[in-house]
């Protein structure tokens, strides 16, 4: 059961966090230690949750630095709000809930979708296919990356989350703040308008 | 039988449709294309990888999260250990003036006990509690005041369960030195 906040972990839990190593710890743990000063206990954290962290916002900005900035900004905000965790869902759906909210604030801030120059197939091998369908791929990956990035908030949202992260649709809901029904609505909106995006694509 | 809803081609999709609307996707070629468009779209979607930053951005991201919380305000950040927080020490001040409003009330009811006088028998406790809600009132501002009347019954007695034993002794230890002193 995650803990509901500082003052309702029992004092065996606290013995249990002082004398455990960190890395041992479970979040809820690691929450309370952190929040009992222990600083090292969130670095931890953020060891753990980087990577997802950073995807989830990759996913919004396609591209590297403002991803990691963005990351960089929900784990800052995750330190600072770190007392208001009531451990009602799991820390990993809070994270991913304030790593949403500041990637939608960057995209809205900045609302056309941009694309690096480092693309995403910057590591792969053209030489395992032929360089032809190697463009057309890149060109395609595109093209359905510009497509999600025109889709209203919640359905890019929700369907970010529920193909590259393979969330729930509870889950959804809870990063979301919506219902189930609403996440289905939104995804299924999603890749209808998806499909209507990239149909019309040259 | 209707067609399946938007609701129910995600189900679909992922598998979770209830057997008696399945037994219409099996029958229904329209809902069976509208389901194929979804999956082929969602696929095309999954195809689209996120690169792997190199092994040495994770640690340089650690260090970046760690010298921005380092930069955060002070005062943003929580220099009280835990347990010194107003949701314990408000509970256990409420706790400590009571008992020394009863402190105060119970010696003198008991002399008046022994007075013949039943008048005064029965004034004394009265004034006495009029003193004690006085004192009290003088010590609480009236936030203080709101916040105790929203405590919930059990409240301190959990919350002093929840302290460390070396944490009940010290409070223990500060009761007793704040009763001593308002006996003396």
């Amino acid at each position: 059961m995650p803990h509901e906040s500082a003052l309702a972990i029992a004092p065996w839990t606290l013995c249990v966090v002082t004398q455990t190593p960190l890395a041992e710890l479970d979040d809820s743990a690691l929450v309370a230690a952190a929040l009992d000063g222990r600083r090292e206990a969130f670095d931890i954290i953020v060891e753990r949750h980087r990577r997802s962290v950073y995807q989830v916002c990759y996913r919004f900005v396609n591209n590297h630095e403002d991803a990691s900035d963005l990351a960089q900004d929900a784990f800052v905000r995750a330190w600072k709000g770190l007392r208001s965790f009531k451990g009602q869902s799991a820390l990993s759906t809070w994270l991913y809930r304030i790593a949403v909210n500041v990637s939608l604030n960057k995209v809205s801030a900045k609302r056309a979708p941009t694309e690096s120059i480092e693309t995403t197939d910057q590591f792969e091998d053209v030489r395992i296919e032929g360089a032809p369908q190697a463009i057309l791929r890149k060109e395609r990956a595109a093209a359905v990356r510009r497509a999600i990035a025109s889709l209203p908030d919640k359905q890019r949202a929700t369907l970010i989350l529920r193909t590259y992260h393979d969330m729930s649709h509870q889950q959804i809901a809870e990063v979301l703040g919506s219902s189930v029904g609403a996440v289905k609505a939104n995804l299924f909106h999603a890749l209808t308008n998806l499909k209507k995006i990239l149909g019309s694509e040259p | 039988m209707t067609h399946l809803t938007s609701a129910e081609l995600i189900d679909a999709m992922e598998g979770m449709l209830i057997p008696e609307r399945a037994a219409h996707l099996a029958a229904c070629g329209a809902c069976r294309r509208r389901l194929d468009d979804l999956s082929s779209v969602l696929n095309e979607a999954k195809q689209v990888s996120c690169p792997e930053p190199s092994p040495l951005f994770w640690t340089h991201f650690s260090h970046r999260v760690r010298a921005a919380i380092d930069t955060e305000p002070a005062e943003s950040r929580n220099a009280w250990p835990s347990w010194l927080r107003w949701q314990v020490l408000l509970p256990f001040g409420t706790m400590a003036m009571i008992l020394m409003a009863l402190m105060l009330a119970v010696p003198r009811q008991v002399a008046t006990d022994s007075s013949e006088n039943d008048v005064a028998v029965m004034d004394t406790p009265a004034a006495d509690s009029a003193d004690a809600l006085e004192m009290l009132v003088g010590w609480l501002d009236l936030e203080t005041a709101g916040a105790a009347a929203v405590i919930e019954p059990g409240f301190v007695e959990q919350a002093f369960l929840e302290l460390t034993s070396e944490e009940q002794q010290e409070l223990a230890r500060l009761l007793r030195a704040e009763l001593s002193r308002e006996k003396s």
